[in-house]
């Protein structure tokens, strides 16, 4: 019965999927009609040989780490405030929530505004504080700590919500028959809630990694990855080769990195999320 | 089917008065009589065109005058508007599938024209049949820099587009501070501040740095630039490359004005390239520090809330600048000289029609083609409260009514850069960018390589060593 929806999934997943391969190893041409041109694994050698790629493959690890690490325990954070409410929880989540409706693009165009060094917001409150007086969106260094705090701003209600629903699992029982025993806040975080949401914990990285790795709007936005490629992650690279130089084919090869990469956290996620079962 | 001759469309041009009984307005009948006859406007009657383009002030009142051109010719028109990165996606991928989603295309000479020229029809098609409207006053009326720089490719035979808009980066300043401080700065400065054509670039480093010491209340900074990591940045940099002589291929300017598909080896290491640089990075060094993440709208937005005293921009931006706070106390001139020239680089653009488009498709692109680069409709744009460019005819400036736009208080401000632009539109002052195939990937090579010594990162010599060495890679030089 489910065989038709089946075979039109595939067709729409495999076709493409296979053609992006098969491009990879062709040197395409969009004049007089879709035109390939075999050239062997030239566009893969190029991959592994051009230091832009290199250099967008470090940028886009730091650019990893900081947001989902920073996302992930600010998340737990807020999600064990709200959690620890007696009242109004209701309307503190909705309000937390809020940023994770905004389109990354209006994140983005909110972000230049705010930080624009004639009018900007933020860029007077720091220049007046004496913690920035330089061009926030135009420096290397700032302009990706000023990236990295957009995406932490929006997804960060996300993981705190996932947790959020975590901790509603934690048994309470267990933690009255801790307090009854004098255990602290800590360690019943520490030995309790923790061990309880870890799984959890698992889901919403797996999430948000799998979003940090394709990451793009705020970023082609505000920065366009500059200031001198200081921003240009791994996505924007792809973006000038596929749909400003349109040399497909070594886009093509470069998109397939990025899926395998994405695989490879994925699957790394989940064999820890199985011995996470397994042990519990 | 109706066959129409070299007789009709005389009869045409001399059918003023018959047209203007038929009730299709002033507009109308300037254009028939301009153009050919009745009928031949109405043979692609009931068809219907797409037309993507840039969203430009040109489009923009365009698209607030279809009436007319739909009551002449009868042809419904769709408009679609986008940023110039998207159109040449689009554009691009409809080359690809071979199909005409769009059948007018506002084709940018480097994004798109050099790379997909054989994807535009050669217009000399329908300038050669007599059986469709003339162009009024020939094509010899549009501006002929710009006719060459956004019409063809390589050769003059082939015509691929009709000169549509025409952006030029000029020197847009405070005008009331530069009157107000005059004495003071010329006391300071040793020379006459006012710009003029024998302002050179030094000067306008000496000028910028006057007034970021701090010695007019109004402004923080003395210059403001669109030195983003972006395309605005080779914009930026090229004023200064060609002032100072420089250029990024041999024979710069044919390059620019024709375009090639074989450029030969990159020119940056040249010495005045070299020189060129080093004043950039010098200059920028007195600029705002804002200049780095502005593109052409953030330093005009910039200016326009007095952070600085004076930008090279487009000369377009007048039109916003002059119904702003700044209204009347802003002054126009051709960018500085350099020890070669002044040079005010280009960015304008052409219409053309898609090849892959039907023959009854084309037809009616070619009447729209007619009509949105006329004389008419470009003073209609002119005159158009939603906004409008700038004209790309001769014959426009030679109006009365334009000429005497072109002083305040004006109902067209984009004429008050009139006298400016016809200086800097001149073979020695124009700026042409070179038009080839590679250009978008040799364009973010510059813009990078810039941006990476404007953050410290590299010196002038690296920068246009680098530079250099990854252009000739990408062009196979």
């Amino acid at each position: 019965m489910m065989s038709p929806a089946l075979f039109l999934l595939a067709l729409i997943t495999l076709v493409p999927f296979f053609s992006i391969i098969w491009m990879s190893f062709n040197d395409v041409s969009l004049m007089g009609g879709l035109a390939f041109e075999f050239s062997g694994l030239d566009n893969w050698q190029r991959v592994f040989t051009d230091p832009d790629i290199r250099s967008s493959w470090l940028i886009s690890l730091v650019y990893f780490l900081a947001t989902v690490g920073l996302e992930m325990v600010i998340g737990t954070v807020m999600a064990l405030l709200v959690y620890s409410l007696t009242r109004g929880s209701n309307i503190i989540i909705s309000l937390l929530l809020i940023p994770m409706f905004i389109a990354p693009v209006i994140v983005g165009l909110l972000g230049r505004f705010m930080l624009d060094p004639s009018h900007g917001l933020y860029a007077w409150l720091l220049n007046e504080t004496g913690l920035f007086d330089g061009n926030i969106l135009g420096s290397v260094g700032s302009a990706m700590v000023a990236v990295i705090l957009m995406d932490v701003w929006e997804w960060t209600p996300l993981v705190a919500l996932i947790v959020l629903a975590g901790l509603a699992s934690v048994p309470e029982d267990t933690l009255e028959a801790a307090e009854m025993d004098g255990a602290k806040y800590g360690q019943k975080l520490l030995y309790i809630i923790l061990p309880s949401i870890s799984n959890i914990l698992l889901v919403a990285l797996l999430i948000r990694a799998m979003d940090a790795i394709r990451f793009f709007a705020i970023i082609f936005i505000t920065t366009n990855g500059g200031p001198a490629d200081s921003t240009k992650i791994i996505p924007i690279r792809l973006y000038d080769i596929a749909f400003r130089f349109f040399d497909l084919g070594y886009a093509a090869a470069v998109g397939i990195t990025m899926l395998v990469f994405s695989i490879m956290v994925a699957t790394a996620f989940t064999k820890l999320l199985k011995r996470q079962e397994t042990s519990s | 089917m109706t066959q129409f001759k070299r007789r009709d469309i005389l009869k045409g041009m001399g059918g003023l008065a018959g047209l203007s009984l038929m009730g299709a307005g002033p507009l109308r009948t300037a254009l028939a009589q301009g153009m050919a006859s009745d009928e031949a406007w109405k043979q692609a009657s009931g068809t219907t065109i797409q037309f993507i383009s840039e969203n430009t002030p040109p489009t923009t009142a365009i698209a607030a005058n279809l009436a007319s051109f739909q009551e002449l010719t009868g042809i419904t028109v769709n408009i679609t508007e986008m940023q110039l990165g998207a159109l040449v996606q689009k554009v691009a991928l409809d080359f690809g599938a071979g199909r005409s989603a769009f059948d007018v295309i506002y084709a940018d000479p480097y994004q798109v024209l050099a790379p997909y020229h054989r994807g535009l029809v050669d217009l000399n098609t329908f300038i050669n049949d007599d059986q469709q409207p003339v162009v009024p006053k020939g094509i010899e009326d549009f501006i002929p820099t710009q006719l060459a720089a956004a019409g063809r490719f390589k050769d003059r035979e082939s015509l691929y587009t009709l000169p549509y808009d025409c952006p030029t980066m000029i020197w847009i300043y405070r005008r009331d501070l530069f009157e107000k401080y005059h004495d003071q700065m010329q006391q300071d400065l040793g020379f006459d501040p006012t710009p003029s054509d024998s302002t050179t670039w030094e000067q306008y480093y000496q000028i910028a740095e006057w007034f970021s010491n701090g010695n007019a209340s109004e402004v923080q900074y003395g210059t403001g630039h669109q030195a983003q990591q972006y395309d605005s940045l080779m914009c930026d940099f090229s004023n200064v490359l060609f002032a100072y002589g420089g250029d990024y291929f041999a024979n710069g300017q044919q390059v620019g004005l024709l375009g090639t598909d074989s450029p030969g080896a990159c020119q940056l290491t040249s010495e005045p390239a070299m020189e060129a640089a080093r004043f950039y990075q010098k200059l920028l060094k007195v600029a705002h520090p804002g200049s780095t993440s502005w593109d052409w709208t953030g330093v005009a937005n910039a200016f326009q809330n007095g952070e600085f005293a004076m930008m090279p921009e487009w000369h377009e931006f007048a039109g916003s600048l002059e119904s702003s706070q700044l209204q009347g106390k802003i002054g126009y001139a051709p960018l500085p000289k350099g020890p070669a020239r002044s040079a005010n680089l280009w960015g304008g653009t052409g219409i053309g029609i898609n090849a892959n488009a039907s023959a009854e498709k084309q037809k009616a692109a070619w009447l729209f083609l007619v009509w949105a680069t006329s004389p008419q409709t470009q003073l209609m744009g002119l005159k158009s409260e939603v906004g409008g460019g700038t004209p790309t005819r001769q014959s426009v400036y030679a109006m009365p009514e334009v000429k005497a736009a072109s002083t305040p208080p004006t109902d067209m401000p984009n004429m008050l850069t009139a006298d400016t632009m016809l200086t800097a539109w001149q073979d020695e002052h124009i700026g042409l960018r070179p038009k080839i195939a590679q250009w978008n990937e040799v364009d973010t090579v510059i813009f990078t390589e810039l941006s990476k010594m404007l953050a410290g990162q590299m010196s002038p010599e690296e920068t246009m060593q680098s530079a250099k060495q990854r252009i000739d890679r990408i062009v196979g030089a």
